[in-house]
């Protein structure tokens, strides 16, 4: 059940339009209270369990911001502040923020002394290093990131598959030890990569870089047991019940920049459902708890429009993206023009409408990388920006570029308008999804394109779509970056290997310049001058088309009235946990 | 003369024990059946739990390996012995500092739950007999007694008002009706904490935190099922009252109270009773509604789970089999009961 | 005034929808101890009716009943109409006990014969469960059911016909009720053991001194059992007499029409048996007519149609003869003949 946490659960929406702007937080109080100690913060969600508890395999954001702020300590950690300094690096385990050598080939980490496991004994840099070598045993810890995997100079064959099985399994260990070194006095892990790597210090903000001491590996069910250096450890974990965490005594503020332990307790409360868990916020009826979820969007439009509720709660732009990624190998939209068309004629007012509005859904977007990630944005002239765009749909313009794509490629013309073909959209099966189909059908009808829809069960959605036979000629999906790097966002989804290339736009004449582009801008070190790589980079894919109907998406926090020092946290879209503690 | 009788007796009970050990052997190959036909299903359908475990950097040999590790690369028939064998002899997985035994009797390992099926029954299983019991008790009463008092008092306002409650209770839903008692009864005015629905308290160390947790979730599945039965059971007395050996109860002199009490209710409660024993027995395979609305962590719940979001083989295969497990016990003790209540009905 | 049993103008009538069915009107007879009384008529002319009406065993909610029924008890006289609920009760099964036609379904499929009989006994009688099972294994035997203490214990699903309605007797009989309704007893009962049972009833008759209301439609039955017997039609006794009178000098040509119509072992030819024609009529809304007049043969003979416009009364025709019939007794012996 573990999807990669910056692939949203699953895009239901097409939205384009203006330029979005940075985080806007509403219904905050401005001065904040001197933090109290002690309380028991109750975190409510409706998830019958989190995806996963092994720092290894963790990989959805509110459950990595949560784990990371609680339990769990990595490398180097995101600042625990507001706003976009949120997204800068600390350290953490490590004295510094990590040492690149060899252009970024070569990344050090040195431990802090003093730091401590629950049970009272240290952490070395072998633990770090055990930990690290458990992402390979692909087999075990399913789920997590594979950076590790990517980067680390370990061996690949043919198939791009890594010759180390991991601790396990054992089968090329010796690969391993050599990608990943420890010093003689076990405090400083150095890591060789395959590529020069210049933001690789991000990926060990990950829990993957949470140690593990290899004693106390036990596989699998550490995802239900796992092992503590942060203010608090797991007491007891019972899918389908709760998570108690309690002050962890061998942790110690003065070795964290990172973290708190203001409550006394914190639980994290699973299975509530999702009728019960709107209104303990909508009611305020357990003060001390916070919402790990949204709530459903007829409670959560209630929630705000009630004055004494909305005081409670934060509007912020997430850090994702919605789009529509048009499958551009042949047989599918292998025309430019086609797929301008489609753009074009979306219904986007409608749509947005539909998922509540634009202050509480988000607004259309121009670009993947979204207008609060910082310096890699910079606005496209395509898409909203382009002078023929039309929030409420364009059809008129959408049959002018048909006309041109009935000369300039005549089979992609034929199978847009014809009824017996028509281009077949890829939706989860919900109830919203059609919602959404009974707008964008008629809206495409208008200028003559024929959509037809391939309804997949959600559970099976992603695994289907990222099936290169069976993704059909246009699929929903969301995004958001692994960290403040657009190397988190262009190259995965435009790149034949970078993993969620649902454009499969490989064959596309426009590809070899795009993918030069890309390999520049990923081995640049200068980061302003990356950025500016990166922007083109941006620029060239949307102008081709690969993807459309971008959103920017917004998401609302809530919480009890008895919880203090709220606030949002931008790195994975959640609450500043660390700053919430229980007002006396 | 002494033996005769006796050994007449030792056959009668030979019989039986013959009787309900064939029925036994019955339902033993019915359940291996069943559990066969959940992989044959598992096979065809288009989920890959193997692929929806895999993570982003996803190459067809880690799917592989991943299906390796669930036991899903070998045929269904394989992977069913596997299943078959890990009942009498428990199963591992993995191998290293990774590897996980499950003991006898093993229904295999929950790669999602990260808990051995047969564990996770055990914690599921208390929460679900609870609510089935509760529930079967309450209903019953309830419907029975409203059925009696509808029908000895038919046609006057209160057989009408129990004619309103069996049109409100039969044609509402349960998760209609089970979310208005939570949300406008039971959380309204703070009969339970949202914080502590679904919590376990043991009827042995807690019994009045058992009761109350376990109370609104009882009422909400006994008003729908009470509906149902006040109506079987006012046409059955009804029906019974017009017998003809009602009318010589009557003529024997025997009084009102004894004639509905004795006479009337037994042979009219008894085909109730089969129902009842069924109901129970679905029950007991799980609520799937109510535990997802009191947020009940019972077998209703292990196997929505399973099946919607974790396509979650072993989980599926033992919640299934031991639901209908359930049913096929229920309906030998049902007919056992029967035999034993109508003495027309001998088992041979 | 009779030593058993006086009913005098006994009205039963249920109310429906479509007006008010009069099931038995204006019923009068006598019965004493020792004597058979035999009621008889076709389905629906209203002798179950009434003997229900004498049991109290309709319900009175539903039910209109009038007139007067005295029973003259081992324990002095009580009105049964108008006496509470609770004392026609305690008289039900002890004074007066009534067995039915179909005995499979009369007895109760769940409990031994044993355990009904020992209930029968246990409710007008003090005594042990183990005493009431003794006293119904004492009336099995006396109803000559064999090996009457084993068989207590079954139920009336591992009886015989036969042997269910014996039960029924020695059920009705276990108090040593003074009166007994024996209604059809033996028409469910295979035609060999018919004998059998109206047999034992007469011997019980006799060994209780009982006053006994056979109730049946077969006139054959009659003439072997009854002293005295009643002829009901459309809820009125159309005729009543001692039995010798009625089957000789019949005086009601539906009487007449009944015993033509029974199969007569003195007549082997192949003589066809005359039913008679027609339907009985409705119960509701009965017009202001001889009920029978629709189908009698010969209600031409009287005068002016009188027949059609006038109901007769129930007058003497003979000594200890009564008949409800326009006609004189010397036309209707020309009838008969």
């Amino acid at each position: 059940m573990s999807q990669s946490p910056k692939r949203r659960a699953i895009a239901a929406t097409l939205a384009i339009g203006v330029a979005a702007a940075t985080a806007l937080v509403t219904g905050l109080q401005s001065a904040q209270a001197a933090p109290a100690k002690g309380g028991t913060l109750y975190v409510i969600t409706h998830q019958d369990q989190l995806d996963h508890a092994d720092p290894q395999r963790i990989y959805t954001g509110r459950d990595i911001a949560f784990m990371e702020s609680y339990v769990f300590r990595t490398l180097v950690m995101y600042k625990p502040v507001p706003g976009a300094a949120g997204t800068g690096l600390v350290p953490d385990l490590a004295t510094n923020t990590g040492v690149a050598t060899d252009n970024g080939k070569t990344w050090a980490f040195t431990l802090r002394p003093g730091t401590k496991y629950s049970d009272g004994s240290a952490i070395v840099c072998a633990d770090v290093k055990y930990a690290i070598s458990r992402t390979f045993a692909t087999d075990v810890i399913t789920g997590g990131p594979s950076y590790p995997m990517q980067y680390l100079d370990v061996p690949q064959d043919a198939k791009g598959n890594s010759t180390y099985a991991g601790p396990y399994k054992k089968t090329g260990q010796a690969d391993y030890d050599k990608a990943v070194t420890c010093s003689p006095d076990n405090r400083t892990i150095t890591f060789h990569l395959n590529v020069a790597k210049p933001d690789f210090n991000y990926a060990m903000s990950y829990p993957i870089s949470s140690p593990v001491p290899a004693a106390k590996d036990t596989g699998d069910k550490m995802d239900l047991a796992p092992l503590s250096e942060g203010p608090y450890k797991v007491v007891s974990y019972k899918v389908k019940g709760e998570m108690d965490l309690v002050r962890n005594p061998n942790w110690s503020a003065a070795t964290d920049m990172v973290r708190t332990n203001y409550p006394d307790k914190v639980i994290l409360k699973f299975g509530v459902s999702e009728d019960v868990r709107d209104q303990i916020f909508l009611k305020d009826t357990q003060k001390t708890a916070i919402n790990f979820d949204a709530m459903q969007l007829q409670n959560n439009i209630s929630f705000w429009n009630s004055p004494a509720s909305k005081t409670r709660g934060l509007n912020v732009f997430d850090p994702y993206t919605n789009y529509q990624a048009y499958n551009v190998s042949k047989g599918h939209l292998d025309c430019l023009d086609v797929r301008k068309a489609l753009f074009f004629a979306y219904p986007y007012d409608a749509i947005i409408k539909l998922n509540g509005g634009s202050t509480l859904y988000g607004t259309p977007g121009d670009n993947v990388i979204k207008s609060n990630e910082g310096v890699d944005y910079a606005k496209t002239t395509s898409h909203i920006n382009d002078k023929n765009f039309m929030s409420a749909g364009n059809p008129a313009y959408s049959k002018t570029l048909l006309a041109t794509a009935k000369t300039s490629c005549p089979a992609t013309y034929a199978k847009a308008t014809s009824a017996d073909q028509g281009i077949t959209i890829d939706v989860s099966d919900t109830a919203a999804a059609k919602k959404v189909a009974a707008i964008v059908t008629p809206a495409m009808a208008a200028a003559g394109i024929v959509v037809k829809y391939n309804y997949i069960p959600s559970g099976s959605y992603y695994s289907t779509i990222q099936d290169i036979t069976k993704q059909s000629d246009i699929s929903g999906a969301g995004w958001g970056p692994d960290w403040a790097n657009a190397s988190t966002v262009i190259p995965p989804l435009f790149l034949k290997d970078g993993g969620f290339d649902l454009s499969q736009n490989w064959d596309d004449p426009a590809y070899p310049a795009f993918k030069a582009l890309c390999d520049k801008a990923n081995a640049t070190l200068n980061r302003s001058a990356q950025a500016k790589l990166w922007q083109q980079a941006a620029e060239y894919a949307m102008a081709q088309y690969w993807v459309g109907e971008v959103a920017f998406t917004k998401q609302q926090l809530s919480w009890g009235s008895k919880v203090g020092g709220v606030d949002f946290w931008a790195p994975q879209g959640t609450f500043l946990f660390p700053s919430l503690y229980v007002k006396g | 003369m002494r033996r005769i009788v006796q050994s007449f007796e030792e056959s009668k009970g030979m019989a039986m024990l013959k009787y309900v050990s064939r029925r036994i052997a019955i339902s033993i190959i019915i359940l291996v059946l069943i559990s066969a036909t959940v992989f044959i299903i598992f096979n065809y359908l288009p989920f890959d739990p193997a692929r929806l475990s895999c993570g982003k950097h996803c190459t067809p040999e880690i799917i592989a390996g991943n299906r390796h590790r669930l036991g899903l690369d070998v045929n269904w028939w394989v992977q069913w012995w596997r299943f078959l064998e890990g009942i009498f002899a428990g199963r591992n997985y993995g191998e290293g500092a990774a590897l996980i035994h499950c003991g006898a009797p093993a229904f295999g390992y929950s790669f999602t739950q990260h808990e051995c099926v047969t564990t996770l029954l055990g914690q599921a299983l208390p929460v679900t007999v609870s609510l089935a019991i509760g529930a079967f008790i309450m209903w019953l009463v309830l419907g029975v007694t409203l059925g009696v008092i509808s029908a000895r008092f038919r046609n006057t306002w209160i057989d009408r008002l129990s004619t309103v409650f069996v049109l409100v209770g039969t044609s509402l839903p349960t998760f209609i009706s089970g979310l208005l008692l939570l949300l406008f009864i039971v959380l309204k005015f703070n009969l339970i904490s949202p914080l502590d629905l679904g919590t376990w308290h043991s009827p042995l160390t807690d019994p009045w935190g058992w009761f109350s947790s376990y109370f609104w979730p009882w009422l909400s599945l006994a008003l729908i099922y009470a509906a149902t039965y006040t109506r079987f059971t006012r046409s059955n007395v009804i029906e019974t009252s017009s017998e003809d050996f009602i009318r010589t109860a009557r003529a024997k002199g025997v009084s009102e109270r004894k004639v509905l009490w004795k006479h009337t209710l037994r042979p009219a409660l008894a085909p109730i009773l089969t129902i009842a024993g069924l109901d129970f027995a679905g029950l007991l395979g799980g609520a799937i509604i109510t535990e997802q609305i009191f947020q009940l962590p019972g077998l209703g719940r292990l196997t929505l789970q399973a099946v919607l979001q974790d396509y979650d083989l072993p989980i599926i295969v033992a919640t299934t089999t031991l639901a209908a497990a359930f049913v096929v016990i229920a309906n030998l003790v049902v007919d056992l009961a029967y035999a034993l209540l109508d003495p027309r009905i001998r088992i041979s | 005034m009779s030593n058993l049993l006086d009913v005098k103008g006994l009205n039963v009538t249920f109310p429906t929808v479509d007006g008010e069915v009069r099931a038995s009107v204006d019923l009068n007879f006598e019965l004493n101890r020792g004597e058979t009384l035999a009621i008889v008529g076709e389905s629906g002319s209203g002798k179950s009716v009434s003997s229900l009406a004498i049991m109290g065993l309709h319900n009175r909610a539903q039910t209109l009943i009038s007139g007067e029924v005295i029973l003259h008890g081992s324990k002095g006289s009580t009105e049964l109409i108008s006496a509470s609920e609770e004392t026609v009760r305690g008289l039900r099964g002890k004074e007066m006990a009534m067995i039915f036609q179909d005995p499979m379904s009369s007895l109760h499929p769940y409990y031994s014969i044993g355990a009904q009989i020992s209930e029968a006994w246990a409710i007008h009688n003090d005594g042990s469960k183990r005493d009431g099972m003794k006293r119904a294994i004492q009336m099995l035997d006396l109803v000559e059911i064999p090996s009457a203490a084993k068989r207590a214990h079954e139920f009336p699903h591992q009886f015989s016909g036969g042997m269910r309605q014996r039960a029924m007797i020695a059920m009705a009989l276990v108090n040593n009720p003074s009166l007994l309704i024996a209604d059809e007893p033996t028409t469910a009962l295979d035609v060999t053991v018919q004998a059998q049972v109206l047999q034992l009833l007469q011997n019980m008759q006799k060994e209780f001194n009982m006053g006994v209301i056979l109730i049946t439609h077969d006139l054959g039955v009659v003439a072997e059992f009854a002293d005295r017997v009643n002829v009901m039609y459309a809820g009125k006794i159309v005729e009543t007499a001692g039995v010798e009178d009625l089957y000789y000098r019949s005086m009601h040509p539906y009487t007449i029409g009944l015993l033509r119509s029974i199969p007569r072992v003195d007549q082997i030819d192949n003589h066809r048996l005359d039913a008679i024609k027609g339907a009985p009529p409705s119960l509701i809304n009965l017009p202001i007519a001889c009920s029978f007049a629709p189908r009698c043969e010969y209600s031409s003979l009287v005068p002016g149609g009188l027949c059609n416009q006038s109901q007769p009364e129930l007058e003497q025709k003979e000594a200890e003869h009564f008949a409800r019939c326009f006609l004189p007794a010397e036309r209707i012996a020309e009838v008969r003949s």
